[in-house]
């Protein structure tokens, strides 16, 4: 079954001094969020989100329901995961490296086959396949 | 991102580190209705629709138009493929735009510009279909 996610943003101006906002979501989790390209760009971002840390969001999202589910099947389900996820964004180039960063809290399991399985929810995940064209994606994964 | 819980029966909560916002994630939010929660795809649609509007705002002005208004409505479609599981198959963009010095034509072509220089367009055609719709409004 195809699943359809649907978003909308308005921008107002151009794009150095205007500004947009994420209007938004089909499922009305969220929105309105403010982005701009400063918050895309530089370091302080004035509580204003971007593309980019959105695409760490889904990616976190995803790494851990994937990995989530890989657990379950092998008959260890996760008590908790923490993920991150850094997006770095290189202006006139794109995405150039991604850092998962997950800790995991799950009985029965020795640390080796948490990360055998946290390669697994990395390489599988449909966001991870989405994004195999970012050069460097980097995961450190390791029992809390 | 933390997530307690097997991937059916679980939930999640999203944050981002400058506290933009929180969300609470889970698997029915993703492939079945999805009530009241977001899910990676719809974040995805966020962020292509969010890459799109910058670039295009940047391509108006580098043919001479002022944007006055530009609405990006983004749809990601999850699939299951055979043999490979579930896939992202398609970003679709649908665009009106309305702005001064820029006819409909050279609209036409900033917003084939701005695909082309919205890195994330360029990032997810390698594995999924993306199309851009426009409408000019003068």
């Amino acid at each position: 079954m195809a699943a359809e996610r649907r978003a909308t943003v308005t921008w107002n101006g151009d794009l150095m001094r205007g500004a947009g906002t994420i209007d938004e979501v089909g499922s009305g989790a969220f929105g309105p969020l403010d982005v701009s390209w400063p918050a895309r760009s530089e370091e302080a971002s004035g509580g204003k989100t971007s593309p980019e840390e959105l695409i760490a969001a889904a990616h976190a999202a995803c790494f851990s329901m994937a990995l989530a589910g890989g657990l379950a099947k092998a008959g260890t389900a996760p008590e908790r995961l923490q993920t991150s996820a850094a997006v770095t964004f290189v202006p006139g180039t794109g995405i150039t490296k991604i850092v998962l960063t997950v800790r995991g809290t799950v009985p029965g399991l020795d640390a080796d086959a948490f990360r055998e399985a946290a390669e697994g929810a990395k390489k599988n995940c449909p966001v991870s396949q989405a994004l195999a064209g970012v050069p460097e994606i980097t995961l450190d994964a390791q029992l809390a | 991102m933390a997530w307690e819980g097997s991937l059916s029966r679980g939930t999640g909560v999203a944050r981002a580190g400058k506290g933009a916002f929180e969300l609470p994630i889970d698997l029915p939010s993703r492939i079945g209705d999805p009530g009241a929660k977001t899910s990676p795809e719809e974040l995805l649609a966020a962020a292509h629709a969010g890459c799109y509007a910058t670039s295009l705002a940047g391509a108006v002005a580098k043919a001479g138009g002022t944007v006055e208004h530009l609405d990006v409505r983004c749809t990601v479609t999850m699939d299951e493929v055979e043999d490979r599981g579930h896939l992202i198959v398609s970003s679709e963009l649908d665009v009106r735009g309305r702005a001064d010095g820029i006819d409909a034509d050279g609209f036409g072509r900033a917003a084939q510009a701005a695909d082309e220089g919205c890195s994330f367009s360029a990032l997810i055609r390698a594995s999924a279909a993306v199309s851009v719709k426009t409408t000019f409004e003068s």
